[in-house]
């Protein structure tokens, strides 16, 4: 047992140790350091549908609908309102919890499939209104020249976010942020009431839990959430395109969250590392990503059901399998 | 001013009728049993209480106020503690945690300040009361396991000891001893009358199991077609003709 958290807390903290100093050891492949940003772009949004789909048993097949409105309303502000990236990204952040709210308080009318297929129904309108909205959106040729966050100057040192290593010290924090914003969520009273709606709605009911109204709160989270991850999406790209944000990408985001383990604190961010490294590793064209990872997900379902963080996480029991209490 | 009393209530389910003017009075605490033949509408009649259906006409009245209509969660608050047929418990929790849920304070602003307070105070508090609970129904030493490895009538056992753990004013059980171990069934029995005897509220508890309910309950409402048929003492019931004609039809 012992031994067992001597090795977590190894493992913690060389991952962390690895991470702070990506920008040093990858020094030499800048191409590195653009796969881990693109990594945390796609496991902020990933952790708030972890949220819904894995903690809450919510399938929103829109979500990614969600992160850009976020990041198309950050962008017009950045852009035609001259807004600060940190205001712009608040901005983007609520209103897609706030559009989680209103969108999501019609979802909810519906349950099971029927509630996944008006998600998805909403994911494609609001794709269609970034992409024909041409007066705001700029529409299907996408919206340029969105600015990264302006530098920070701390007395003599000034932390320009238009040098990768910078960007990729703020995706980190982002991530780290929403990541703990998920543990605290998950390991409360909040999390244990989302826990009960997802195991038996009516009983949920029967202990006095307002079903409607949880299922918002969660909702929204989630979606402003994607909301977060969409500005900062655009903000590296220095650009919003549609294609960004269409129904594939909301699928791929629910295949994020399976692959990785859904129900797991750490499922989003192995399904993001796998989605955007394995095929990058494997030097394949981005055509071959989807037949990669419907293959994935197949052998996922078959064989390890509760995806990549419930198979380690057998591994990791197994390590200390000696010292496992008996079951009653 | 009585603790629960229906009017007149009413529940169709297209042209079948569930409740046909169900009427009752509950004055104060006490073990009362609610019995019938299948399809009399006891379970609708518990549904009607606890708000999981509305009633489409007549009324419920806890401690003389209108409740008629109010949606689960709210009968909840209200005091309002109930059990399903069907069994319900979390069975990805354990055993404890199902019960120290049952008495986590559900309100919106309080929920949400605990993800950063992170207060435990709560639990802590009642966690012992909950293991009191769990040995009553002899559940002690499963306290850490998930719901998931017990059997249907520990389950059963389960779900019953979690609405104990909040503070409620009424009972509603339906068919507590269905699927529980004959052996069991005493244990059972004498959990129900030392929660009574702990603090005297009111108990509906509909049975089908009639040795059970004619020694549990001192007052037993039979209901038939939709209505109450007849109501006293399992004395009483027992050798009412109408009762007789009911049940064997």
């Amino acid at each position: 047992m012992a031994v067992r958290r001597f090795l977590g807390w190894l493992l913690a903290l060389s991952v962390t140790a690895a991470l702070l100093s990506a920008p040093v050891w990858a020094a030499e492949h800048p191409y590195v350091l653009h796969m881990m940003v693109l990594i945390c772009i796609y496991a902020i949004p990933a952790v708030g549908l972890n949220l819904m789909l894995g903690y809450s048993g919510l399938v929103s097949l829109g979500h990614m609908g969600f992160a850009g409105l976020g990041a198309y309303t950050a962008a017009v502000l950045m852009v035609d309102a001259r807004w600060s990236f940190w205001s712009a990204l608040a901005a983007g952040t609520v209103s897609a919890g706030l559009a989680g709210v209103l969108i999501g308080l019609i979802c909810f009318r519906f349950r099971g499939h029927f509630f996944m297929i008006v998600t998805l129904a909403f994911g494609l309108l609001l794709h269609a209104i970034m992409n024909n909205w041409d007066a705001v959106t700029r529409g299907a040729a996408g919206f340029a020249g969105i600015p990264r966050p302006k530098p920070i100057a701390w007395g003599d040192t000034v932390i320009a976010f238009g040098q990768l290593p910078n960007f990729y010290y703020l995706a980190l924090a982002l991530t780290a942020l929403v990541f703990a914003l998920q543990y605290l969520v998950v390991r409360s009273n909040l999390g244990r009431i989302l826990g009960a709606i997802r195991q038996d709605e009516r009983l949920a009911r029967s202990r006095g839990v307002n079903v409607l109204m949880y299922k918002t709160v969660v909702f929204s989270l989630g979606t402003a959430l994607a909301g977060l991850g969409g500005v900062l999406h655009v903000s590296f790209l220095r650009v919003a395109a549609p294609a960004s944000f269409t129904m594939l990408e909301s699928i791929n985001t629910v295949l994020i969250v399976i692959i990785g383990g859904a129900g797991f604190l750490v499922g989003p961010v192995l399904g993001a590392v796998v989605f955007v490294a394995l095929p990058e590793g494997l030097r394949l064209a981005n055509e071959w990503r989807l037949v990669i990872f419907g293959a994935l997900l197949v052998l996922i379902t078959l064989f390890a059901p509760s995806g990549l963080a419930g198979l380690l996480g057998r591994l990791w029991a197994r390590l200390g399998a000696g010292s496992k209490e008996p079951g009653p | 001013m009585s603790a629960l009393q229906l009017k007149g209530v009413r529940k169709a389910y297209g042209g079948i009728v569930a409740l046909d003017g169900a009427e009752f009075t509950i004055a104060g605490p006490g073990i009362y049993g609610l019995i019938g033949p299948n399809g009399a509408g006891k379970t609708t009649l518990f549904d009607a209480i606890a708000g999981t259906v509305t009633p489409d006409a007549g009324q419920v009245l806890m401690g003389g106020r209108d409740v008629t209509g109010w949606a689960s969660h709210r009968m909840a608050a209200a005091g309002i503690s109930r059990t399903f047929q069907e069994c319900r418990v979390l069975l990805e929790e354990t055993c404890l945690d199902n019960v120290l849920f049952a008495a986590q304070p559900k309100g919106l602003g309080a929920t949400l300040s605990q993800v950063f307070t992170r207060s435990n105070r709560h639990r802590l508090q009642l966690h012992d009361e909950a293991l009191r609970l769990l040995s009553l129904v002899r559940l002690e030493a499963y306290a850490h396991a998930p719901a998931s490895v017990l059997s249907f009538g520990q389950r059963r056992l389960l779900e019953i000891v979690s609405t104990f753990i909040s503070s409620p004013d009424v009972f509603l059980l339906d068919e507590p001893a269905s699927g529980v171990n004959p052996s069991l069934l005493e244990v059972l029995m004498d959990f129900i009358q030392t929660m009574y005897a702990e603090r005297p509220r009111v108990f509906l508890v509909v049975e089908h199991n009639m040795e059970f309910i004619m020694s549990l309950a001192q007052d037993i409402i039979v209901m038939h077609q939709g209505r109450v048929l007849e109501r006293g003492t399992p004395a009483q019931v027992q050798a009412s003709p109408q009762v007789l004609e009911a049940y064997l039809g």
